[in-house]
């Protein structure tokens, strides 16, 4: 009866958890799930290609409409198998390929918000879902922040207004005559209007030239500008309230002043993020990893693509510039997890761009970005003062990929935050004395970095379970605890 | 260079005994570079008519345009003594009385917030010239370097420097020039008394005029002389021996000239050192600057000073000072002095190898140093970096101690953190090239034998600033140097443009590397971070980043002042933090640790190195703490070493030996970065008083215990009155009495609270010793100088942290604004977070 509990909890908490409701869905119980899911899209799409094992992901915020969506789209479709994925183990703005695949699925339709980062192996379509959008009252509060009618404007927005976003753009239009509007780039559909140009590289970034102007493609927008004008020129407004997102976006096109227009609260204004603040801080963390002798890879995604490329290029890297690393797959990253291993100096996440930049100032240790690791290591790879979020761009025909390089001599620094040397690189090590040093009894905690977690653990005052065979006293076995660890059975319930 | 070639001094630095290594130490302005120039000026390097102008050692384009003295220079001369002389040297000397000397001197800034320099050449020499302004006095820098000078184990000699002004200027009487002389010696022979221990290994270190240590002049005018000179003059006049002579000549011995007697009473006679000493001096002085200049130059034959066609052309001042050169030059007045009195390397190195060298007195490295022994094992002291013509790259200057070094030879290059057996901050690299610094120049030579100063190419990389080079194995490090003044101010620099970034990290680190004392850091929240001793050390230090390490535009941000935050209660509650599984609790407290202790830990009377028994009984004995208690300190920190404690004041707790490491952890992380405003945690302990552990060894792993103990700490101090501590200057002020009145309101203003106001001797100086916080300290200069119309000059050091008064958790008192204003500057949340953040409930 027990047995079974001892591998899992009862779930309990899970089922307790709270969870916040898209306030549109919440307050209008009526709303029209066939039109919010775009669910004749989906059948047709579905139909189109043919597919017979569908996999349905929804992020927590939308779990409660996904039985009656399924219902309805299993009505329409009869031939066909639809079902519910369950949690997301990482970002739910990324498509849960491995879930996907458990089920031998053949393709996937993704409901709610999206990172839009390419995928790997199945289908995806994606269905943004839809949220008001008061278009007249954003027009009105943008016109009034920004009443130059020249002012060039790139629009830009979350991808739950992708529906509204024609409407919204053709009355912006009329007032602004420098309007671009962004478009999304979806992986697996190709540009739109790209009037079967080439298909979008797996990248999603990249720059085109042509006679006309440039095509930008960024954070999975595109944005067409014309020859005249430079990037540095435009102010970016979004619609959409404070996100991974919009930080990505602000991280991205560092060199425009941002707008911002909340349709939920009704709220436009301008966003006071100090870039450079910001570019300062994460310089402190490419100082972090530069000092760091053990790093720990995270894999914090399982469905965007060249994930793998990307794990294999940073151990690589890190092998070359004489750092031990170790590669962890914790599932959603919290504080005592990455605790749990002290030994490690710094964490590299491998995660899509929105949950790549992870605020890690309650975590033990610090957590960078792929990228910011490779400025770490790479000497070839200079600091610009860009900011690159999308781990594809550091790979093999990416924007960002320049050849891995450290040197072959092992060279050494001071940091700026330990006041020590550090050595980049491998290299001869010194023939240590001969002496035999006893090891100090009182010196409990020893401030020299490990190289390697074996070294770490030689360090520690405590090794694990000691045999002090004939110190302890020989007792007769004891009944023990019942139950799984999270609480026996005889422990009293806190 | 006219007088000697690399290649005599090579030859001369195979004669350690002939070999004197010493800095020029003094309190700013008294004339150490001047004086300096004179004594180039005869080694032969710069023109002798130029000594006096040029100020040679200060190689800085600022440091001639300010003249200030902002960096330590080190130069080599060269020195015949007179055959006969060498009998004046008591210490071994040469048998062969081989008269070449090579003198290694090095000239150190007098301002305090450059004292990390002087500490850098005290390291490498033996003896120090020590400068005092006769007209002045005895200051506080003069007694801050020669205090540190003592317990480098540095032997002194004094000189009197400025009595052109006191003469010229001041027209001070002969007596009271006596009697100035005579408080000054005694003043400088009070410091030597407080700080030398009774058991000093390098004898009676007393400045006495009558043995020859005390040397009187102007280092402007380029003249100077010891009593012997005189006695030599006189010896024929008197009939008596020179040595019994030169004892007359000071003191309280008076000459009568009816009786031809010497007398220890006044009213039988005059003075001997004002009549035979001052009273000629003041005789040329007049004749030159008020009788005709055919009496002038009566006098000069008179005195034996011969006068070239043009010098006899000259008047008043420029006759005085050239009559005065040829008459008492003060190169050979001071070289000898020096050759005479200070030590050599193998008489110096004697006493001071047990203060220098970590490792054992009696392996190869402690034997070698002791000996001087240029074919022992290598063993150098790297002092400071100097920056080269090549960005980036230094020259590392110090001083072999032991063996000989060489160009391309294989060595050992150990760090501050090195421990034997240990690879930490341990490099084998060849040495590319040693180099003779002198001034401005800097000359390769093939190799450097022991007990020389030089400079290494090719090791500086390898090192941070200092660190010690040696060919042994086995070889312990040479002790790091202890400075008398700490970073304190501090400013954050940016650069306009974000791609500079990489520029602005480099030109920090080549900023850090070129001074010994300041501190470049990052800060989590992004920022960078300049602290030095001063305003001006630091104005020099941006200075320098901007135009030479860094070469961009940089936007400084105002002083920020570093505070540190503490307790003053114990908790009021047993604080319980839960882990976040549930399954683990921590109870602990916080309280103050016992007045005196943290500055203990920070002065390494109390270490995490001490063996733990000893280090319980020293702090049940002065702090009365309890002993048992004292022997379960699991650690200090932050960093492992700061002045706050862990305790295990538990009772039979199981399992506790395993979560030690986590415990240990979480307090690292807290002490660092505490609960206010991520500021360093200073003076607190905290006693872990019990725990509950999950039985599974998996639910009490770090994950579990260091974000719950961190938490628990954090619980602990707001729970104990947590206070901000700011950093406190102490200043001395030297000013006329009316000056006394303005620095009081300038001191009241800035909360400052004037400890001590004396009047400094009989002269019309007063000496005004106040305590004034760091963060009221800037402009403060300038302030009082508009105060007290320029007349008084402030010189401040850091002296201790003191509780700036009042509740940091209300935002309006004083401790709650620099809060509130540092957490805006790293970026945090507004306001402290509230303790239900940390506390638990059981």
């Amino acid at each position: 009866m027990a047995s079974s509990e001892a591998f899992s909890s009862s779930g309990e908490d899970v089922i307790s958890r709270k969870i916040d409701i898209l306030p549109c869905l919440k307050t209008n119980k009526s709303v029209d799930i066939d039109t919010v899911c775009e669910l004749q899209k989906c059948v047709t799409w579905i139909k189109s290609h043919g597919f017979s094992r569908v996999a349905l992901q929804f992020p927590d915020e939308l779990l409660h409409i996904a039985v009656a969506l399924v219902t309805q789209l299993q009505t329409r479709l009869e031939s066909v198998k639809v079902f519910i994925l369950g949690d997301t183990s990482y970002g739910s703005c990324c498509v849960d390929e491995v879930a996907a695949q458990h089920y031998f699925a053949d393709s996937i339709i993704h409901f709610g918000h999206s990172c839009l980062s390419p995928t790997r192996l199945l289908p995806v379509l994606y269905i943004f879902g839809q949220e008001p959008l008061d278009v007249q009252d954003c027009a009105e509060q943008i016109s009034k922040l920004l009443p130059d009618p020249a002012t060039k404007l790139i629009l830009m927005y979350e991808t739950v207004y992708h529906y509204a976003i024609g409407c919204l753009s053709e009355r912006l239009s009329k007032q602004y005559k420098n309007l671009v509007l962004s478009q999304l780039v979806i992986p697996g559909e190709g540009c739109p209007d790209s009037e079967g140009d080439k298909p979008l590289k797996q990248t999603g970034q990249s720059v085109d030239q042509s006679d006309n102007g440039v095509c930008l493609c960024k954070c999975g927008r595109k944005i067409f500008l014309s020859k005249q004008t430079v990037l540095g020129d435009f102010t970016v407004l979004y619609i959409g309230g404070e996100s991974a997102t919009l930080t990505n976006l602000i991280f991205s096109f560092k060199e425009c002043l941002f707008f911002t227009y909340n349709a939920r609260d009704r709220i436009a204004r301008k966003e006071n993020v100090n870039v450079n603040k910001m570019l300062m801080k994460r310089y402190f963390m490419i100082e972090k990893a530069k000092d760091a002798n053990i790093i720990g890879i995270l894999i914090g995604t399982l469905g965007v693509s060249q994930y793998l490329d990307i794990l294999s290029r940073l151990q690589e890297l890190l092998k070359n510039a004489g750092k031990k690393s170790y590669t962890f797959v914790v599932g959603k990253i919290n504080v005592p997890k990455l605790a749990n291993f002290m030994e490690v100096d710094v964490f590299v996440l491998v995660a899509c761009p929105e949950n790549t930049l992870l605020d890690s100032s309650e975590f033990y240790k610090p957590v960078v970005t792929p990228y910011e690791m490779e400025i770490a290591c790479n000497i070839n790879q200079e600091w610009t003062g860009d900011f690159i979020t999308d781990f594809h761009q550091i790979l093999p025909g990416g924007s960002h990929y320049v050849e891995m390089r450290t040197e072959d001599e092992m060279t050494t620094d001071v940091s700026l935050i330990s006041g020590k040397l550090r050595t980049i690189g491998t290299g001869d090590t010194p023939e240590t004395g001969t002496m035999i040093l006893p090891r100090s009894e009182t010196l409990a905690v020893t401030t020299v970095q490990a190289q390697s977690a074996g070294e770490y653990l030689s360090s520690r005052s405590w090794q694990g379970l000691e045999k002090k065979t004939g110190e302890t006293p020989i007792v007769k076995a004891v009944e023990g605890h019942h139950g799984i660890a999270m609480g026996y059975e005889q422990e009293p319930i806190t | 260079m006219v007088n000697f070639t690399t290649d005599e001094i090579r030859t001369i630095m195979d004669n350690k005994l002939n070999i004197r290594n010493m800095s020029v130490i003094a309190h700013v302005d008294h004339g150490k570079s001047t004086l300096t120039d004179s004594l180039v000026g005869k080694a032969g390097i710069i023109a002798a008519a130029k000594a006096g102008e040029t100020r040679f050692t200060d190689t800085r384009k600022d440091e001639q345009e300010r003249c200030i003295t902002i960096k330590s220079t080190a130069i080599s001369l060269y020195y015949e003594l007179n055959k006969d002389d060498l009998q004046y040297i008591k210490q071994d000397r040469d048998p062969e009385g081989n008269p070449h000397f090579l003198i290694n001197l090095i000239d150190s800034p007098g301002h305090v917030d450059f004292s990390s320099e002087v500490t850098a050449a005290l390291r490498v020499t033996d003896g120090a010239l020590v400068v005092v302004d006769c007209v002045s006095g005895v200051c506080v820098q003069t007694e801050t370097v020669l205090r540190q000078a003592i317990a480098e184990r540095i032997k002194p000699v004094l000189f009197m420097n400025k009595m052109d002004l006191a003469l010229l200027t001041l027209q001070i009487e002969k007596e009271d020039l006596y009697q100035t002389f005579q408080r000054i010696i005694e003043s400088i022979n009070v410091i030597i008394a407080t700080y030398s221990h009774e058991s000093n290994p390098m004898g009676n270190i007393d400045v006495d005029p009558k043995k020859g240590t005390v040397g009187f002049g102007s280092g402007l005018h380029g003249w100077a002389f010891t009593l012997k000179d005189f006695a030599k003059m006189y010896v024929k006049k008197f009939g008596i021996s020179e040595e019994k002579l030169t004892k007359r000549l000071w003191g309280d011995n008076f000459y009568n000239a009816k009786e031809k007697k010497w007398y220890k009473e006044q009213s039988q006679g005059e003075r001997g050192f004002t009549q035979y000493i001052l009273s000629p001096i003041y005789q040329i002085f007049d004749t030159c600057m008020k009788a005709t200049k055919d009496d002038a130059l009566k006098f000069a034959e008179k005195i034996g000073v011969k006068l070239t066609v043009e010098e006899k052309e000259l008047e008043q001042k420029q006759l005085l000072k050239t009559m005065m050169r040829k008459w008492l030059p003060a190169g050979d007045a001071l070289l000898q002095m020096i050759v005479f009195h200070l030590p050599s390397p193998v008489t110096a190195q004697k006493y001071r190898c047990e203060m220098l060298y970590e490792g054992p007195m009696d392996d190869k490295c402690a034997l070698a140093v002791k000996a001087c022994d240029p074919n022992g094992e290598l063993m150098m002291y790297i002092s400071k970096m100097v920056p080269t013509s090549d960005k980036g790259r230094f020259y590392a200057f110090g001083r072999v101690f032991s063996g000989t070094v060489k160009t391309g030879q294989k060595v050992r290059i150990m760090g501050p953190n090195y421990v034997p057996g240990k690879k930490e901050d341990l490099y084998e690299k060849s040495i590319q090239r040693t180099i003779l610094m002198m001034g401005r120049y800097v000359e390769p030579i093939e190799d450097v034998p022991c007990g020389n100063i030089c400079g290494l190419v090719g090791v500086d990389q390898y090192l941070i600033k200092t660190g010690t080079i040696s060919t042994f194995k086995d070889a312990h490090n040479m002790r790091v140097m202890k400075f008398s003044v700490s970073p304190v101010v501090r400013v954050a620099v940016e650069c306009q443009n974000p791609s500079d970034l990489p520029k602005l990290v480099e030109g920090l680190k080549r900023l850090a590397k070129s001074d010994p004392m300041v501190q470049c850091t990052i800060e989590e929240s992004g920022e960078h971070i300049i602290a030095g001793a001063g305003e001006l050390h630091l104005e020099i230090c941006l200075k320098d980043l901007e135009e030479d390490h860094a070469c961009i535009p940089i936007k400084k941000s105002d002083p920020v002042v570093s505070y540190r935050e503490t307790v003053s209660e114990e908790s009021n509650i047993m604080c319980l933090s839960k882990s976040p599984n549930k399954h683990n609790r921590l109870y602990m407290k916080a309280r103050p640790l016992p007045e005196g202790c943290p500055e203990a830990i920070d002065n390494g009377d109390v270490t995490p190195r001490q063996e733990m028994k000893e280090r319980a009984k020293y702090l049940a004995e002065h702090f009365d703490m309890d002993v048992g208690e004292c022997r379960k300190i699991w650690c200090f920190g932050p960093e492992g070493m700061g002045p706050n404690l862990l305790m295990d004041v538990t009772k039979g707790v199981q399992y506790l030996n395993e979560i030690k490491d986590s415990c240990v952890a979480g307090f690292q992380w807290a002490t660092k970065e505490g609960v206010l405003c991520e500021e360093n945690v200073r003076g607190v302990r905290f006693d872990l008083h019990d725990v509950t552990l999950h039985a599974d060894a998996i639910h009490r792993g770090g994950g579990q215990i260091i974000p719950t103990a961190r938490r628990c700490l954090y619980a602990c101090m707001l729970t104990a009155e947590p206070r901000i501590m700011e950093p406190v200057y102490l200043v001395e002020i030297q000013c006329p009495e009316v000056a006394v009145g303005g620095i009081f309101t300038c001191l009241n203003k800035r909360r400052g609270v004037v400890f001590e106001n004396n009047q400094i001797g009989h002269t019309p100086q007063f000496l005004v010793k106040a305590y004034l916080p760091v963060n009221e300290s800037f402009g403060f200069t300038g302030d009082l100088r508009s105060h007290t119309g320029g007349q008084a000059f402030p010189q401040c050091v850091f002296d201790h942290w003191q509780i700036l008064p009042g509740n940091p958790m209300e935002t309006s008192s004083k401790p709650g604004e620099v809060v509130t204003t540092t957490r805006k500057r790293k970026g945090l949340k507004e306001g402290v977070p509230s303790l239900d953040n940390y506390l638990d409930k059981l």
